[in-house]
């Protein structure tokens, strides 16, 4: 079991013990129940011809579970869905990358998966946003563009021969600087319509990448969805922040303190939900800030033992009112 | 040395066929894919599992499946004398080519082509049995990590001191000198991945011996699938919908 | 099933460590009490109506251990904390209460309480280990009396006063040993009380009354690290200390650190430590090493331990497995070169029981009953040990078992106490015992376990048998067994065959001992240990159970029986052209007697055809032996005597030589053959793991006293070698017909023992046999009453490819010490025989005080002595009494070996014949001794 791995006193455990125990009553009988270990038998209807998903293999004509999970039955697929897992990509996924290294018309990025993707030099936009054919000398200069430890934003492509293939065409996909990148297990972040966030209040950007990596940073403009048009104005701007200009640039790349600190407590609030294993989704995430700001809690004490109960506690009312609603 | 009294109680007051109290922790290595703590008695071992994940030397790349690696180390102060050179000497070594063949054998590979798998187990405390913990400790960390696996792998071990088989020794069992037997199955589908042995035994001794073995590991996978289901439960209800 | 860690810290060459152990608390121990409600009773071992139950403290396991073995305790709980700190002290006691615990017929349970969760004791901070015990043993007993309720009482049996006072404090009913034996009121079981040193009753009442004693303070021995670093400089030597048996002062530590052994004279230099212990030992100065001079009769510092009548010895005692010099018993003349020393330490003590009897002493003039008396061992080995008894007057009269427990500096005796009586002195029955005792012969009947590894009864050679191929069925051969009369144990039977060519075909068929007894099954074992059948004068203690001896496999007459067999062909001159060994089915056509053989082959009309094979057989044998004769195989005379008993009353009847005749001296040449043979084969095939005997040359040392004498009455023996030696005794004739004879039974006495050894731990030349002049030896021909002739058939066989030779011929130091587990029984079973002797001489003579012919052995400075032929028999006689000695009236002269009076008148040579007064005194009450005395 994992154990959260903070200093609790009696009353707090005793605290998130309920809150917790709330929670398990609340939740999917039906999930429970279909946890499997494994190599658990995973209970079928032989006469029907089962599709045998993935997390499973056949032993003598039984189906057995393969990693620990819970079942999932579609039609005839019968799979298993491993929770604490390497990130699993599906085409259009909005990824979170984070470059290893500049090869021969590629970028690698690690994104939590088994191996690390790839993103072409022609699947970037080029700075000027022109579109034409990658000449040689944009090879020589690929570093302009990225350069290793830079966090990129993009879309997964689709398997190619050597891997996993990303694209970053459209504006809101790139590099992404001024903020910070957090790392949850993938599973606490589901697949959604959308993953790109402003929030206006605070005046941060949230991205939540469905490979686990997410990204709170000052917002950007030109990154939203919804200001397309403005794109090709301030984004080559935004796009190079190159080191030539950070002098001149200084005074515009300067985040101010009020950002600053909404940025931080935002990660904060990923941070906590990640340790108590809750989803993360922008609802959430906003009502952990509002709840943090409410009580004029310091950021740092945010990740202290105090509030990881409250959110807890907060996580459990908000389920059970949903669950009446 | 009586090893067993003639009331039938061991050293520590155990009775020939029990095991020592285990104990499982998942989660202890938060940056790890997987990790888990496992406790045979004072044997306590800690395992991480990095993966898979992109190959750390393009030229090891197997194309059609995942390389596993593992490595296996006793921290300094495991044992009651400090040790300074516990990694990279013969005992480490073999110990983690071992375990890896053992892992190796039922990590399901071929579903991960191009990647690798790290496997690093350590000894916080030795009190006999470390194989065995390793190994059980590593299944944990695998099933942790998400990583699928054709059936768990448990292990245990047994010995043979004044004419009795006993189950999992402690160190001062192991160090009488008699015979050691480690025994590593894949519970479910009952075949044996490990037998290793120490000293010499009569072969129709070793039968009797290896089953009290193959008892003692029944045991730990029933309590390592408790463990893990209950990890997966909670993990699922606190995550929500 | 609770878990609690438990920390001990230990040193181990003094570093420090923190051990960390497990110590699992469980709630399935029980009470073992089989009226308990609670509780599983099936391991019950408290009885149904036991009404009180005791816990034991550990001291008084530890001090008390004789009591507790007394089935007058019963109904004990030994805690396992007592017996883990009795292990730790004295692993001997914690041998004897485990065996105690698992007999079936004693009550004695053994509770883990360190293990069961209400009884296990927390050590608290600033407690020592010993406390920490106490309070457990405290903590059992509490729960005990709790568990069992009120319908019995449990008490705790401690001496320590501070536990007995803590004890009633918490409510436990506590007492003393002391007064526990008190209350079940036998006054027997307070003798087997050991009091604590420190109750020791005042050493001056105790010491002896004569009052010539003086009080004899020992030095003290040194520490043990003085010891240890004294042995590594070199200035002390470590060894074994080995009491001269026929003088009690005189000792030798035989130590690997210096090249000789050390002497060690005198009762202060011995400095308290007994035959067998381990001994540090310091080597005196050379101006203070003991000249040994011509001895008298043994008396020393005003001891009066004299010498006793006893048998003629039959060779030089102590023969050692390998080389190095020995001298022997004291007896010997021999310059002292030895390096002469004190014993600073004991390193290992060998305490256990003896057997023997009180030295006479009057009744204490009432002293509430307690009297001090002075325990006196049959073994002259050990000295006196003082015991204290309430029952004297019941104990005076009869042989008694005592156990040592200390020995203090300021006392002159060791302090023991009383174990158990054997019976009466005197009575025949009794002293047999005795003698079984001193010779560790063990004389109990056969477990059951060995009996179930008998065949069934009745048992007959089957047909399986008689298929099997290794068998061959020699029942159409005319077999036939010559033994003593009486007879029962068959264990060898010959046969002689006329072959076509001239030639003959003769068999040695022995009993197939090794096929009812195999390797690893109680039957074996317990052969291993006995070694040999022990042959007293009235009874016989089997190896075998007598189903098997007297019957299975003893090769009776008219009977189909099993046998190996080793058969020859030989020219009629006995050479032997071939031999073979076969695994065999005979039946025996006759069981003669010897006297009975001789007759049938002295009268010349029998021409039957068992008489006719007799004759061959004699004829092949005066050949073989005349070979070997020529070789050097030495004849000696044996002293022996035999009894005729009264069938009723068992006392002896008569006493006589054993007489010899041809045909003892036929089956003895087939024998030797026979076991030279087979010496051969197992040798052949198994040159490192053989069981083979031996004989070493006696050294010029041991021959001295034999030359000297000889020399001194004018007989010159060559003993450059053995045929040497055999030509010069076959001419050493004198005046008198038995001067020949009285020559070679002395030359018996400086013979080394054969022993077995096995092939492999010495090299072929040291195999070779000295008496029988063969390079080769071994026993083949006695399974029945000698477990060395089974190992050898076992390899006989493993050699054959009969069978697999069994594992315990694969680990060489087993089979060495196998053969000195042989050598050790062998020696003991002839030491018994011979006591058993003795002890029929002295019933003999006991009514019969006799006049007759004696021959003078041995001269010494106030008396010689004599061996009388007639009966076997050597003693002193005193020339003068104990009051006249140094009075200087009779002289040594050493060239001639005589004894001369001063005034000339009277002299006695060495070999003269004198005429002695043989007659049982008893000088001290109890004590018989036979006494010569000239005429």
């Amino acid at each position: 079991m994992r154990g959260i791995q903070l200093p609790l006193s009696q009353t707090q455990k005793v605290r998130l013990q309920k809150a917790l125990e709330k929670l398990e009553s609340l939740s999917s009988k039906v999930n429970s129940n279909a946890s499997v270990t494994i190599s658990d038998s995973i209970s079928v209807n032989h006469e029907d011809s089962v599709l045998k998903g993935h997390g499973t293999a056949d032993l003598n004509g039984e189906v057995v579970a393969t990693v620990c999970g819970i079942v999932e039955r579609v039609n005839k697929l019968v799979y298993v869905r491993a929770l604490r897992s390497r990130y699993k990509p599906e085409v259009g996924d909005i990824v979170i990358g984070l470059v290893v290294e500049v090869a021969q018309k590629r970028w690698r990025l690690e994104i939590n998966y088994s191996q690390n993707a790839v993103l072409m030099l022609s699947s970037m936009n080029m700075p000027d946003g022109v579109q034409r054919r990658r000449t040689s000398v944009d090879e020589l200069n690929m570093r302009s563009i990225f350069e290793e430890q830079d966090v990129v934003c993009a879309e997964v492509r689709g398997f190619q021969h050597d891997g996993l293939h990303l694209q970053a065409r459209s504006q809101k996909y790139g590099k992404l600087h001024r903020g910070q990148l957090l790392s949850v297990p993938p599973y606490l972040v589901k697949r959604q319509k959308q993953h790109f966030h402003h929030l206006e209040e605070y005046g941060t950007d949230l991205i939540l990448g469905c490979n686990g990596l997410i990204w709170v940073g000052e917002h950007i403009e030109g990154k939203d969805d919804m200001v397309d048009d403005q794109v090709n104005e301030s984004a080559p701007e935004a796009v190079l922040p190159s080191k030539n200009y950070v002098s001149l640039d200084q005074e515009k790349n300067y985040t101010t303190l009020e950002t600053r600190k909404y940025i931080c407590r935002a990660a904060n609030a990923v941070r906590v939900l990640s340790t108590l294993g809750f989803n993360i989704t922008l609802e959430i995430i906003k009502g952990v800030v509002d709840l943090s700001l409410s009580m004029n809690l310091d950021i740092h004490d945010m990740l202290g033992s105090e509030f990881c109960v409250l959110v807890a506690e907060k996580e459990a009312e908000r389920r059970s009112s949903n669950k009446k609603r | 040395m009586e090893f067993v009294s003639p009331e039938g109680l061991r050293l520590d007051g155990r009775r020939p066929m029990e095991m020592r109290q285990i104990r499982a922790e998942i989660g202890a290595v938060s940056k790890a894919d997987g990790s888990a703590v496992f406790e045979m008695g004072n044997t306590k071992v800690i395992a991480a599992v990095y993966g898979p994940r992109e190959l750390q030397n393009r030229s090891q790349q197997i194309s059609s499946q995942a390389l596993v690696r593992c490595e296996y180390s006793m921290a300094n102060f495991s044992t009651g004398d400090r040790m300074r050179k516990s990694k990279g000497d013969r005992r480490s070594t073999e110990i983690s080519l071992v375990i890896r063949q053992t892992m190796e054998a039922c990590i399901l590979t071929h579903l991960m082509p191009r990647s690798q798998i790290d496997i690093y187990v350590q000894v916080l405390q030795a009190d006999g049995g470390t194989r065995s913990a390793c190994i059980n400790a590593a299944t944990l960390a695998l099933a942790d990590a998400g990583i699928p696996m054709c059936d768990l792998v448990t292990s245990c071990s047994a010995g043979y001191l004044n004419t009795t088989p006993l189950l999992d020794l402690n160190y001062v069992e192991d160090s009488a000198g008699g015979p050691d037997v480690t025994l590593g199955i894949l519970p479910k589908l009952d075949k044996v991945t490990l037998l290793q042995m120490d000293s010499k035994l009569p072969i129709d001794i070793l039968e009797n011996v290896m089953q009290l073995a193959i008892e003692g590991c029944k045991a730990i996978a029933k309590y390592i699938r408790e463990v893990l289901l209950e990890n997966t439960k909670q993990l699922e209800y606190r995550r929500g919908v | 099933m609770l878990h609690n860690k438990s920390f001990a810290k230990k040193t181990r060459a003094g570093k420090v460590t923190k051990q960390l152990r497990e110590h699992y608390l469980r709630d399935d121990i029980y009470c073992g009490a089989p009226f308990c409600t609670v509780c599983n009773t099936s391991g019950a071992r408290l009885s149904a109506t036991a009404s009180t139950v005791l816990v034991l403290d550990t001291n008084v396991v530890l001090n008390q251990i004789d009591l507790l073995e007394n089935p007058a305790i019963e109904d004990v709980v030994v805690l396992s904390i007592v017996l883990e700190e009795v292990k730790n002290k004295n692993l001997a006691v914690y041998n004897r209460v485990r065996a105690i615990c698992s007999n079936p017929k004693r009550n004695f349970f053994v509770f883990s309480n360190e293990y069961h969760r209400e009884t296990f004791v927390k050590e608290m901070t600033g407690e020592t280990k010993n406390d920490r015990n106490d309070r457990a043993i405290r903590v059992a007993a509490q729960w005990y009396q709790n568990h069992l309720g009120g319908a019995v009482k449990v008490l705790l049996i401690t001496n320590d006063k501070g536990n007995k006072r803590k004890a009633s404090e918490e409510g436990i009913f506590a007492e003393t040993v002391e007064s526990y034996v008190k209350s079940l009121d036998r006054p027997d079981l307070l003798d087997l009380l050991v009091r604590p040193a420190s109750e020791d009753v005042d050493m001056e009442e105790v010491e002896d009354l004569r009052p010539s004693k003086r009080k004899v303070i020992y030095s003290e021995h040194k520490p043990m690290s003085e010891i240890t670093s004294g042995l590594h400089r070199g200035i002390y030597h470590q060894g074994k200390l080995r009491v001269n048996r026929y003088n009690p002062f005189e000792a030798y530590v035989g130590s690997e650190s210096i090249g000789d052994e050390v002497r060690v004279y005198g009762r202060s230099n011995m400095n308290r430590a007994f035959d067998g212990d381990i001994v540090a030992v310091e080597v005196l100065p050379r101006d203070q090493w003991h000249e040994e001079k011509s001895l008298s009769i043994v008396r020393e510092e005003d001891e009066d331990e004299d010498e006793d009548v006893h048998l003629a010895p039959n060779s030089a005692d102590d023969a050692p497995r390998t080389a190095p010099q020995q001298g022997s018993s004291g007896e010997v003349n021999v310059v002292s070169s030895r390096p002469s020393g004190c014993i600073v330490g004991i390193i290992k003590r060998n305490w256990h029981s003896y057997c023997g009897s009180l030295e006479p002493m009057p009744m204490p003039a009432g002293s509430g009953g307690i009297a001090h008396a002075l325990f006196v061992s049959k073994d002259r080995r050990i000295p006196k040990i003082r015991i204290q008894t309430r029952q004297l007057e019941n104990l005076l009269d009869k042989r008694i078992i005592v156990a040592v427990d200390s020995w203090d500096r300021q006392s002159r005796y060791p302090s023991g106490h009383y174990v158990q009586t054997i019976g009466e002195i005197g009575d025949r029955d009794t002293e047999s015992e005795l003698v079984l005792i001193e010779n560790d012969i063990n004389s109990r009947p056969f477990s059951s376990q060995v009996l179930a590894c008998l065949p069934p009864l009745p048992w007959s050679v089957s047909p399986e048998d008689l298929s099997n191929p290794i068998r061959q069925d020699l029942r159409h051969l005319r077999v036939f067994s010559v033994d003593p009369p009486g007879c029962k144990d068959i264990d060898d039977a010959l046969h002689c065959y006329a072959l076509p060519n001239g030639n003959y075909e003769v068999g040695v068929h022995i009993a197939d001992v090794t096929n009812f007894v195999h390797p690893g099954t109680p039957l074996d074992d317990e052969a291993t240990e006995r070694g040999t059948s022990v042959y007293l004068v009235e009874r016989r203690i089997d190896m075998l159970p007598k189903p098997l001896t007297e019957d299975i496999c003893s090769l009776r007459s008219d009977v189909e029986r099993l046998a190996f067999s080793v058969i020859w062909e030989m020219t009629p001159e006995a050479d032997i052209i071939s031999s073979r060994y076969t695994k065999s089915v005979i039946k025996s056509s006759a069981a003669l007697s010897y006297i009975e053989a001789q007759a049938r082959m002295d009268d010349s009309r029998l021409m039957d055809p068992v008489t006719t094979d007799l004759r061959n057989m004699n004829s092949l044998a005066k050949k073989m032996r005349s070979r070997r004769i020529e070789r050097g195989a030495l004849t000696l005379a044996s002293a022996e005597v035999k009894f005729q008993i009264d069938t009723e009353t068992h006392d002896p009847l008569d006493i006589g030589m054993y007489q010899i005749r041809e045909a003892n001296q036929m089956v003895e040449e087939f024998m030797l053959a026979a076991n030279v043979s087979v010496a051969e084969q197992i040798l052949k095939n198994f040159p490192l793991c053989s069981l083979l005997r031996r004989h070493p040359t006696p050294t010029r040392e041991m021959l001295e006293p034999l030359l000297c004498t000889a020399a001194a009455v004018g007989v010159h023996l060559d003993v450059s070698s053995s045929k040497a030696l055999a030509d010069s005794l076959d001419h050493a004739v004198g005046d008198d017909p038995y001067f020949n004879k009285l020559i070679r039974i002395l030359a018996t006495r400086c013979m080394t023992q054969a022993v077995y050894f096995c092939s492999g731990d010495l090299s072929p030349p040291e195999y070779h046999h000295y008496g029988l002049a063969s390079p080769l030896y071994t026993h083949f021909t006695s399974p029945i009453r000698r477990y060395a002739d089974v190992i050898v058939h076992r390899l006989l066989a493993a050699s054959l490819g009969i069978s697999k030779l069994p594992s315990v011929f694969h680990d060489r130091l087993q089979l060495t010490s196998i053969a000195d587990n042989l050598n050790y029984r062998h020696r003991n079973a002839q030491m018994a025989g011979r006591a058993s002797v003795e002890l029929h001489t002295l019933i003999y003579f006991r009514k019969r005080p006799t006049d007759t012919d004696a021959r003078i052995v041995k001269i010494r400075s106030n008396g010689f002595f004599v061996f009388v032929p007639k009966y076997g028999i050597e003693g002193p006689v005193y020339l003068t009494t104990k009051a006249e000695q140094g009075s200087g009236e009779w002289y040594v002269d050493e060239q001639q070996q005589k004894i001369k009076k001063m005034d000339g008148s009277l002299s006695y040579s060495i070999l003269q014949t004198v005429k002695i007064h043989m007659e049982v005194v008893e000088p001290q009450p109890n004590r018989p001794k036979l006494q010569l005395t000239l005429i």
